[in-house]
Formats: C-alpha cells, structure tokens, sequence
C-alpha cells in the first residue's frame, strides 16, 4: 500500500505543474482555435532567460518569475502580431506549420548559444524533501510547484471572469464577428491571449527548470506534455486542464513504478492515445 | 503538342543525368545525389498525405524508424540478403500503417498531427527499452558497410523515381479526383459517394510502406540506426520544410525542396544550427508570401510545370 502511496502523491503534485504546462497550449485552443507547436519552446526559452537572470545577479530562480513571466508575454504579444495573427483567417495548418518553424527556429537558437550542456537552476529546493508520517518522502520542490500551479490556475480563472480584459477574450473567443461588432479588437485581444499564453508558459518553465534538467531540445518533450495534459482534460477547458495534468502525472509515476522508469513518458502517452482514439474531445470537453 | 514535348525532354535529359551521375561525379557528388533522391521519396510521401490528403502527418519518423531497424534486425539476425531486408522494412512499416489506421483515423486535423507524433514517440521509448534491438546504444547495420557505393545510389534513384511516379499515377486515377473532392468538401463529397475511409487508408499505406523502404535506403547508408534519433520529430521537421519551401500539394515541390535542402545542409554542414534556423525563417516566408511555394510561383508566374495530373 505505501508503495504506491507515495507515486499517487508525487503524481497529483506532478500533476499540479503539469496543468500549467498545459494551461498555455489550452488557452490558445479554445480561444483562437490554433495550435501552438512552439510552447515548449516558449517554456525552454524563459528556464534559459532566468539562467541568465541567475549567473549574471545571483537571483534565487523563484525570484526571476517576477520579471520573467512579464517579458515573455511581450515575446508572445509580439509573436502573435508579427507572425500569427497574419494566417488566423486561414484554417488550422498555416498557424501549425508557422508554430512549427518558430519552433525548430528557437531550438536551434538557443542550441547555438548556450551548447546542448544540460542545465538547471540549481536551487536548495531540490534537494530537501518533507518526511511525512516518518516514511513518506516527498520533495519540497514538488510542493512548491503544486502550490504555483494552484494559484496560476485560479488567478487565471478569476482574471478570465473578472477582468474587462478577460471579457473581451471569452468574447472574441465565442464569436469573432459579433465581438469586432461590440468594438473589441480581435487581434489585439488575440495578441493578449498570446501574450498570457507565454506567461505561463515562463512560469512553468522556470518551475521545469528548478526541477529537472534541461537542454535546448527540451521544449518537444514539454510540448507533449502539454499536449497530454490538454487532450486528456478536453482542449479549451480550464478545469479540464487541471484533472488532466493530474491524470498525467499519476499515471507517469504508476507506470514508472511498474513497469521501470524507462517507461515513465511511456504510461502517459499511453493515456493520451487511448483517450485521442476513444475521447478525441477529452473527458471534460463539451463538443 | 510542343509544350508536352519539352516537359518529356526535361523529364528524360532529368532521368540521364541521374542515371549517369556515378559515372562521371565523384563519390561525394554521388552521395549527395543519392541524398536528394532519398529526401524526393519521403518528401514526396509527406506530400501525399499533407498536401493531397488532407492528413498533416507529424509521425513520419515511425515509419524511418521501423524501416530502417527492420533492416537491421533482418539483415543481422536472421542473414535476410540486405535488398530484400530493405523491402521488407516497407512491408513491416505498412503492417503498423494498417494496425493504427482505425485509432488514427477518427483524429481529424490537429488531433491527427498530434496523435501520430505520439505514436513515433512511445516506439521510440519501445525500442530504446528493448534488449533485442540493444536499447538505446543503436545498431551498426553490418553487412551494409560490403555494399559499393553506386548499388545504393541505384537502389535510391529507382526509389525516387518509382515513388514520383506511383504519386502521379495515384493522382491521375479517380483516386486523385475522389482525394480532390474530399480536400474541396468532404461532406458534399461522401454524399455523392466518394468513400472517405478508403481513399485516406490507401494513401496511408502507400505512404507507410514507401516511407519504409526509403529509410532502408537511408540507413544502407548510414549504416549505424539508433532509436532517439530514427523515430525523432526531426525527419518530420525536414520533411515539412522541404515540402512547404518546394511547394505543398505540388509534384515537383519536393524535388525542389529537397535539392535546396541538400545543398543548404551541405553547405553549412559545418555550423549545424544555422541550416534549419534559416530553413525555418524560408519556410515561415514562404508560407506568408508564397503559400504554393517555389513550384506554385513558378507555375503562376511563368506557367511552368513539369507534371501534369489534369489538363
């Protein structure tokens, strides 16, 4: 029974950090109905921001999300007026395909600066764990993460629901036409659906990067998680997102137990395959 | 008709200059035009489906990968002569075509794109797990390195040849036309009896099963497959950029693309980064500004088209 007490928490905590990773890719979905191939890489790209941020002024890697976060939301506004918003009237493969480029153009980047080293941001945090009832170990890092997720995820829900902002997204989202009608303009509001995008993106990347290590090709696989996480939740819904990161992380760290840890990535995409081929909506999408 | 006649010159003078390379080219020379007729069948089989089909394919890669470790398997294990081992990397990469077409196919769109991209990477995680293909270490494909250097030149300039042609022969059938109808109106289309299902599964199979044989090819050439790198997203990665930079649902797209592609990466073999970072910045320019790509432009602009498939 302990056995598996202990990959059932370390997965819900994994979890937690999962549905931030996905938030960014699920946000895109259900407001501009695109696929944003580089959020990986938006992800890889701030671990690597706060790795200068970290040897040039010795900041503590959680403080470097205060200013991280805010700049990637200027490289995702940016990207989305430059790049995106170009081909949103065109369907689904221009967007996916541009997404694509930017994002082997990012990898390829950040390869020819920093070298394929592995990096991470080396913290205290990771090496601490918290003994629970004396024979549950659980790393603090774990916790720290799952605390951010929670409160991304419900900052970002009370933004949606509060905000004039968050308005006009839900709006534009629903429908294009009526929103421009009601004097909301759609492609700065999707340009600020981007821009939160990667603000997230950052700040999962930055927890990512204090938890493991990272290289510049790291963004495919995150990538893949995100998409994990959205899938199984159902693109475009918040809570969704959430059980989904869940899902994703018990069943890596069940399937890691079982079968070893070769297999850990396996499990999930196991999962995600099945739910695409039975679910293709996810289990809380509504279409 | 003298336009007709012309597009038959280019076409042969084309097929003399391949079939004549290891002649007169040096062995450099000829490792490159062999890389280009590899990269014009599996370009040409991402353009089947992407371009004709409807099917934005990110898991090319599991057919290379099971292609070309098939080879192996085959060749060193069980002493199948190497040509024939090829061959059957086609037929093994068709067998999974066909065990995956029914999940794959209720993915429409996006969901497809993803769905196959997942699958190349859990056989990726399968392989490099798996003791008889020696885990992640890879595998030296050793009778290969006994083959000269013109017979695998051959064997990839009768594959690219056969495999351009068995597309315009596809498209020319009422296979093209029924693909035509269901990439214009898919709905309309099934009503007036178009079926759906079938026309995909056929491109499917065919795109496995060649996409198998090319990385058989490939890795005749290679020689060492290991499994991170054969059911990589990077085949894909190329793959797109030389279709979408040659021109997407065009026949002389990927021979365009890929001849810019193999020169580009010849050129800066050097600095590996900056090939696909500017491969990348082209194919994001080209999908602004020219989105048939060089040989849609140049069919809009001079009217100049090597392949007719309708008249």
């Amino acid at each position: 029974m302990t056995e598996y007490l202990e990959p059932l928490i370390n997965g819900i905590l994994l979890g937690g950090l999962y549905g931030v990773v996905g938030i960014g890719l699920s946000m895109v979905f259900g407001i501009m109905r695109q696929v944003n191939l580089a959020h990986g890489e938006f992800m890889i790209l701030s671990c690597y921001f706060s790795l200068v941020a970290l040897h040039l002024l010795g900041l503590h890697p959680l403080l470097t999300l205060v200013f991280v976060p805010p700049f990637m939301f200027f490289i995702g506004y940016l990207i989305q007026i430059s790049l995106f918003n170009r081909v949103m009237q065109k369907g689904m493969e221009p967007f996916l395909m541009i997404s694509f480029g930017l994002s082997i153009i990012l990898q390829n980047a950040l390869l020819l600066i920093f070298t394929p080293d592995a990096r991470s941001l080396k913290t205290a945090l990771a090496i601490k764990s918290v003994n629970v009832f004396g024979y549950l170990h659980i790393p603090l890092i774990h916790i720290v993460n799952f605390t951010v997720g929670i409160l991304v995820l419900l900052f970002l829900h009370q933004f949606m629901k509060r905000t004039y902002l968050g308005w006009a997204i839900t709006a534009a989202a629903e429908n294009e036409t009526t929103a421009k009608l009601m004097g909301i303009n759609a492609k700065k509001v999707y340009a600020c659906t981007m821009g939160i995008a990667a603000v997230t993106a950052a700040i999962s990347g930055i927890l990512v990067g204090m938890t493991f290590t990272f290289y510049p090709h790291s963004g495919t696989q995150y990538l893949i998680i995100a998409f994990g996480v959205v899938i199984i939740g159902g693109l475009g819904s918040l809570p969704g997102t959430f059980i989904g990161g869940l899902i994703l992380g018990v069943s890596q760290l069940f399937g890691g137990r079982i079968l070893g840890p070769g297999f850990q990535l396996l499990s999930g995409y196991m999962i995600l395959l099945i739910v695409l081929t039975v679910r293709p909506q996810g289990i809380l999408g509504g279409r | 008709m003298p336009a007709h006649r012309t597009r038959l010159i280019v076409i042969v003078l084309l097929l003399a200059f391949l079939v004549t390379m290891p002649l007169w080219a040096s062995r450099y020379i000829v490792n490159v035009g062999l890389l280009v007729c590899i990269y014009v069948t599996l370009a040409s089989m991402w353009n089947l489906l992407a371009g004709y089909s409807g099917m934005v394919s990110l898991g090319q890669q599991m057919f290379i990968g099971l292609g070309g470790y098939t080879l192996a398997v085959s060749s060193m294990y069980f002493k199948i002569p190497i040509y024939l081992s090829v061959v059957f990397g086609g037929f093994m990469s068709a067998i999974l075509a066909v065990i995956i077409s029914r999940p794959v196919f209720r993915m429409k769109g996006v969901y497809f794109a993803i769905g196959s991209w997942v699958i190349a990477e859990a056989l990726g995680i399968c392989f490099s797990n798996w003791k008889y293909v020696k885990y992640g270490m890879g595998m030296f494909i050793q009778p290969a390195y006994k083959l000269s250097m013109s017979g695998v030149y051959y064997a990839g300039v009768i594959l690219c040849v056969c495999s351009v042609a068995l597309v315009l022969v596809l498209l020319r059938s009422k296979l093209g036309l029924a693909l035509m109808a269901i990439r214009d109106d898919d709905k309309a289309s099934e009503a007036v009896g178009v079926h759906i299902f079938r026309c995909k599964f056929i491109c499917f199979l065919v795109s496995a099963f060649i996409t198998g044989v090319a990385a058989g090819v490939l890795y005749l050439n290679t020689i060492f497959i290991q499994p991170f790198e054969a059911f990589g997203i990077g085949w894909t990665v190329k793959l797109l950029f030389i279709v979408i930079i040659g021109g997407i649902g065009t026949i002389e797209g990927p021979l365009i693309g890929a001849v810019i592609f193999v020169l580009l990466q010849q050129y800066l073999s050097e600095y590996v980064g900056y090939n696909l970072i500017i491969l990348g910045t082209l194919t994001i320019g080209v999908i602004f500004f020219a989105p048939k790509g060089i040989a849609g432009a140049l069919e809009e602009k001079f009217h100049i088209k090597l392949f007719q498939i309708r008249h």
